[in-house]
């Protein structure tokens, strides 16, 4: 008795301390100097807005870390780290280490040129003017499309719940406000009118502003609402692996969101400068445009884009003036200045 | 010692405590188990092959390993500065212990989000102090470093929230006692007073380690989140959210709430058989 | 020697906790440190086992200076109040821990503790824990700790303080017995004197720092020097009265003083009466010759003790008789004695109060209490106390309890640099009220109070201490000149005895001469007696050492005698008696004590006649 006591005492002890022990050695062991390599490998170290990990991680990042291998002999290592673009531009304005920043909107590579971070249109020297994919702006409804929305008109219609990411916190809902303005103002006899009526009818339906697109894309996912207005990419990244269950409604006239590439040159050390410039080029390349195919992004070459559903009136930003003004007049003056007011929120 | 409790009494106090016991446990559900349960129920719908092969993916795989060298290493360092905080503030009078006591204690009381910014405009690049030392190559942030430096903050507290109780009670002779028989005060401190703050000890070290491992205010400011350099597993649940990869993400949170359940099942089993052992 | 303190000191917060104590103990010795709490005498322990550092003196153990030696390094058991087992360890392991230390082997070590247990009578324990013992069984495991390494010294800490009644005898037994088996040199610190009486060879009693004596028992119960130490041990009462020709005089009756305690004529004397030493008799006026009477006095209580009873027996007031322990109770003007008795003795209402036995005390320092408002009082009360060698309290009067603290500082910087040495005491409430109340609470040979100014705009407080005190009061005045000479006026009405002894007394320590005036009023002269009583006043003066001298000076009134004599003969001081038993005519306009006070442009000494 007395010593059964004492053994369940001491297994009571032991097993703690050799579970303790045993997470230890599993934390310590990839630090340990048992493998390391006679030098450590060269890196680029990437920032990027959310929705680019998949396609960056596993298909960008592998096929140039095979390309520069074939070509050099040398074995690179790509380090990134993902957040919401207005996060990334942020930390970037705290020092974050990031050598290569890819943004979703350019107004975040011009709030880190106002600062400083990067020279003034730096990132208009690179080919695309920096762009390194796009994606539409297409409308998400439920299976089988039961409210039979066709274009962001028929978002306007009364008892459709929209869910819809809050400008103020999510780069997507920047892009997303500016599709529905311009879809509203380039109906014919829209013109500004028309975007406005557009905004108007649409935002009256919103019944969630989450903090990003992808919160909203949850909030939807989880059965809230009945539509949800976001990237292309995301619909068509699900649909590859197999996990959409809503349906992609492609309106008449939508904005291609295009994302800004940047360098901070500050934090690239001058050894690796050849590196990061490879990889900065190797972005247009037939095959890293292939890979953001793959993961649902429309290649900024046209012609690539042919297996994807046809926009009939495409738009993009510079159609509105560019970001600089975009922001002012249609996000700033429209849709904060007037829809909100006139809707009371 | 229970046993010696009459049966009788006993079942009378169970029937009593039916009503009681029930509304927490009512109210308990919704707050907090059930949630819990949810981690669990979504980290294995995919079946137990896609659990795994979550979990094993290189970046979870580092992110659960970098959170618990930092989780060990911070309930290391701070079980030694949180004792040896307690000892100076339980043990020394002097002016200004009020205000000190207060400041050791402030972590508890400031956002993480708070003292992550706070230490990033410090130490970072762009910092009070990060402004001096990044000419000269150091830079703690966005680094190892900093995420431990964020950990030791946020924690600090802990350490001396256990340890300090029991010093306080412990009376000066008690170490006396040990000095008039001969003990140096190394000798003393390792065997008279060490193992009378034991249960403090282990107690604050592991509320330190759970902490450090379930971080994320702090860490999220200061490591910079870099996939397989400095992302915990916090940060990591919460970009691979933000990618869309719930099932991902659902996975780490259910190995990271498992490895918590663990240490305060260890805790609480410890904490009974001490008090049972005062 | 085994244990020799010299001038041990030590200092907290600018007192001295520890104030130059030295002691010898011998060699097996049990010697115990007895006083109340705050006393310091556990600080004198800590001192000897080195958990305190000295501030000066040095600690010597078997002719070893371990003054500067750290705790580790000094071979002393100390066994502490509250036990301090190490809960973590057995009992046997505790016991061990000092030969672990020492590196003894474990077997050894086994067997070591296995004959401490015995010894403590905890055999068979050694594998408990703290948690599982009581507090008498913890203690005794302390004591085993301490002695497991076998130091030569053992200090104990009010050992048994923590402990119910019957445990603490019987570990006092056990502790008596350890000790004497082993031999070892202990000191023992305890506020209870049952305690040191039951275990002590000898004795030292700790007051306020101060080792006051020391000696066995019962040497320090039948003779006490101090009065600290007659009304620390055991019960009595203790009066007061003078040294008057080389006896010690309290009102009726002299008692003579023993050689070896040398007493200044004319100062106080003290004497400690135990209860054992009264002897009740039932009818009174026959005592026996040789035996000295307190007086007749009225039973006023009687309490039952079992064997033995208690009778309180009040005495009525006498001049020149005072008790100061106990303090009586306030507005008691007689003394209060207690006696015992057997418990079958009948005893009736009236009883005469017989000594049996006494003790006269070592003469105390004089004390003076300052109450001056004026910050030049205060001054002239500091140089005075200097002057005579006295004991100097300044009392402050706070408004509320509040302010007791504003008004001990404002004293302290008022005082300046004569502030040290002096006892400063702050009372708050009315004014009046607290200075009756420290006066009657705390015994002072004189006080010093505000002299400036007319009668009226006198405090209350010194106007009803005037009529009411027995104490003499000195109304200071006329800034700080040195009092070189004393004007000793016995033209008040019946000749006064006290003014001159006190006058005298005062005068001889302060070094002064002294005129003993009448005034012969209507310029008649005086009668005979009037020359006998200045003769014999001369001759008191004489024997106390002062330069004494007679004058007769005729006048219309006494007043005018008195303030020309004070004038002409440039006296510093003059020291006027005041009647007893007509304390309410006081206020009478023509009372010539008043008319001096208000006149005189010197400082005024009023000596009561029952002083």
């Amino acid at each position: 008795m007395f010593r059964r006591r004492v053994f369940f005492q001491r297994i009571g002890v032991v097993l703690p301390v050799l579970a303790a022990a045993a997470l230890l050695v599993y934390a310590v062991v990839p630090w340990l100097p048992l493998s390391r390599k006679a030098r450590p490998p060269r890196t680029i170290v990437l920032y990027g807005f959310s929705i680019l990990a998949d396609s960056l991680n596993h298909g960008v990042f592998p096929e140039f870390q095979n390309e520069w291998r074939t070509k050099t002999g040398e074995t690179v290592e790509l380090v990134s780290s993902f957040a919401g673009s207005g996060t990334v531009t942020n930390q970037i304005l705290m020092g974050v280490p990031a050598e290569i920043a890819l943004l979703s909107l350019e107004l975040d590579a011009l709030k880190l040129a106002a600062a400083g971070v990067v020279p003034k249109d730096s990132w208009k020297t690179f080919p695309h003017a920096g762009v390194v994919n796009r994606t539409p702006f297409v409308i998400l409804v439920r299976r089988g499309n039961p409210l039979h929305i066709r274009d962001f008109s028929d978002l306007a219609s009364p008892g459709v719940r929209v869910v819809h990411p809050d400008p103020l916190t999510s780069g997507g809902a920047n892009w997303a406000i500016v599709a529905e303005y311009g879809a509203g103002f380039r109906r014919p006899g829209g013109g500004p009118r028309g975007g406005y009526d557009m905004l108007l009818g649409v935002w009256r339906n919103v019944v969630a502003q989450a903090a990003s697109a992808r919160a909203a894309r949850t909030q939807f996912e989880n059965g809230f609402g009945d539509a949800l207005v976001t990237y292309e990419q995301e619909a068509l990244f699900d649909r590859y692996r197999g996990t959409l269950n809503s349906d992609i409604v492609y309106p008449r006239s939508t904005i291609y969101s295009e994302h800004t590439l940047v360098r901070i040159d500050r934090n690239i050390p001058g050894r690796d400068r050849d590196l990061v410039d490879a990889f900065v080029q190797f972005l247009w390349s037939d095959r890293a445009q292939a890979a953001f195919s793959k993961y649902g992004f429309r290649s900024v070459d046209e012609g690539r884009n042919s297996r994807l559903a046809r926009i009939e009136d495409g738009f993009t930003i510079s159609d509105f003036g560019g970001w600089s003004r975009a922001k002012k007049e249609i996000v700033d003056g429209v849709w904060k200045g007037r829809v909100l007011k006139e809707l009371g929120k | 010692m229970s046993a010696a409790l009459p049966v009788e009494t006993r079942r009378r106090r169970e029937r009593t405590a039916f009503a009681p016991v029930s509304i927490l446990v009512l109210i308990l559900l919704p707050l907090l188990l059930m949630p819990l349960g949810a981690v669990f129920v979504f980290a294995l719908r995919g079946g137990l092959p896609a659990f795994w092969r979550a979990v094993r993916a290189p970046e979870a795989q580092f992110a659960l390993r970098f959170s618990l060298l930092i989780a060990f290493l911070t309930a290391g360092i701070n079980a030694v500065l949180g004792t040896f905080a307690a000892y100076v503030l339980s043990k020394y009078r002097f002016r200004g212990e009020r205000t000190l006591g207060i400041v050791v204690n402030l972590p508890v009381a400031i956002p993480t989000v708070v003292v992550g910014t706070s230490l990033l405009l410090l130490w970072g690049p762009i910092g009070l102090l990060g402004k001096l030392i990044t000419p000269l190559g150091i830079q703690p942030m966005f680094r190892p470093a900093g995420v431990l430096l964020a950990h030791l903050f946020v924690t600090f507290p802990y350490m001396l929230g256990t340890v300090k109780p029991l010093l306080d009670e412990l009376e000066t002779t008690y170490e006396e006692a040990a000095y008039t028989i001969g003990a140096g005060r190394w000798t003393t401190f390792r065997l008279v007073l060490l193992p009378a703050l034991r249960g403090g000890l282990v107690t604050g070290a592991l509320l330190t380690f759970a902490h450090s491992l379930g971080e994320f205010g702090a860490t999220v400011m200061v490591s910079g989140n870099l996939r397989l350099r400095t992302q915990t597993a916090p940060l990591y649940i919460f970009a691979q959210f933000e990618a869309g990869d719930i099932a991902q993400a659902n996975a780490i949170a259910a190995v990271l709430a498992a490895l918590s359940f663990l240490i305060f099942f260890f805790l609480f089993r410890y904490t009974a058989r001490t008090k049972k052992a005062a | 020697m085994s244990i020799v303190l010299e001038e041990l000191t030590k200092v907290y917060a600018g007192r001295r906790v520890v104030d130059r104590v030295s002691l010898e103990v011998g060699e097996g010795e049990l010697f115990v440190l007895l006083g109340s709490s705050g006393s310091g005498k556990s600080t004198v322990l800590r001192l000897i086992a080195g958990l305190s550092r000295a501030d000066g003196g040095t600690v010597t153990l078997f002719g070893r200076d371990v003054t500067n030696l750290p705790p580790q390094a000094r071979g002393v058991g100390f066994v502490f109040q509250n036990y301090s087992i190490f809960r973590h360890m057995t009992v046997a392991r505790n016991i061990e821990f000092g030969l672990r230390l020492r590196g003894v082997s474990r077997s050894e070590r086994r067997k070591k503790s296995g004959e401490l247990l015995e010894l403590i009578g905890l055999g068979g324990l050694g594998g408990r824990y703290a948690s599982q013992l009581s507090g008498g069984q913890q203690q005794r495991v302390a004591l085993a700790r301490a002695l497991a390494y076998e130091p030569r010294v053992l200090l104990l800490d009010e050992p048994f303080g923590a402990l119910d009644a019957k445990i603490r005898l019987q570990l006092r037994r056990t502790l008596r017995e350890i000790q004497q088996a082993l031999h070892v040199t202990t000191i023992l610190v305890t506020h209870d004197q049952d305690e040191a009486f039951e275990l002590a060879d000898r004795i030292g009693v700790v007051d306020r720092g101060r080792l006051l004596e020391v000696g066995t028992g019962e040497e320090l119960y039948s003779r006490p020097q101090s009065f600290f130490v007659a009304t620390f041990l055991g019960a009595g009462v203790v009066l007061h009265g003078r040294c008057e020709e080389g006896q010690a005089r309290f009102g009726r009756v002299t008692l003579p003083i023993p050689a070896d305690l040398p007493h200044e004529e004319g100062g106080p004397v003290r004497v400690l009466i135990r209860p054992e030493q009264l002897v009740l008799d039932p009818s009174p006026g026959t005592e026996p010759e040789g035996t000295p009477t307190l007086g007749t006095g009225t039973v006023i209580e009687e309490i039952f003790a079992g064997s033995s009873k208690r009778v309180r027996v009040r005495i009525p007031e006498q001049a020149g008789l005072r008790q100061i322990f106990p303090v009586a109770p306030f507005g008691e003007t007689g003394i209060l004695v207690d006696a015992v008795l057997g418990a079958d003795r009948a005893i009736p209402d009236e009883v005469s109060v017989l000594l049996k036995g006494w003790r006269v005390l070592a003469q105390p320092e004089p004390r003076v209490l300052s109450l001056g408002e004026a910050p030049e009082t205060a001054i002239a009360a500091a140089k005075l106390a200097r002057s005579i060698k006295a004991v100097l309290t300044v009392l402050g009067i706070a408004k509320d309890s509040d302010r007791v603290e504003r008004t001990r500082s404002e004293i302290r910087s008022r005082l300046g640099e004569d502030a040290s040495g002096v006892e400063l005491r702050v009372r708050a409430g009315d004014r009046t009220e607290q200075v009756l109340s420290e006066v009657s609470e705390s015994f002072y040979d004189l006080v010093v109070a505000d002299g400036g100014g007319d009668e009226r705009r006198r405090a209350p407080g010194e106007r009803a201490l005037l009529q009411r005190s027995k104490t003499p009061i000195l109304f200071a005045r006329g800034g700080e000149r040195p009092l070189r000479s004393l004007l000793i006026c016995t033209a008040v009405g019946e000749p006064g005895r006290n003014d001159v002894r006190f006058g005298g007394w005062l005068a001889a320590r302060l070094r002064a001469r002294v005129l003993l005036l009448h005034v012969a009023v209507g310029g008649q002269e005086p009668a005979a007696w009037v020359h006998a009583h200045l003769d014999r006043g001369v001759r008191t003066l004489q024997a106390l050492g002062v330069d004494g001298a007679r004058k007769v000076l005729p006048a219309r009134t006494p007043l005018e005698g008195i303030l020309a004599e004070t004038r002409s003969g440039a006296h510093d001081l003059v020291v006027i008696g005041r009647h007893a038993g007509r304390a309410r005519s006081v206020r009478g306009r023509d009372d010539v004590t008043f008319q001096v006070l208000r006149s005189a442009d010197r400082s005024v000494l009023v000596v009561p006649a029952d002083a």
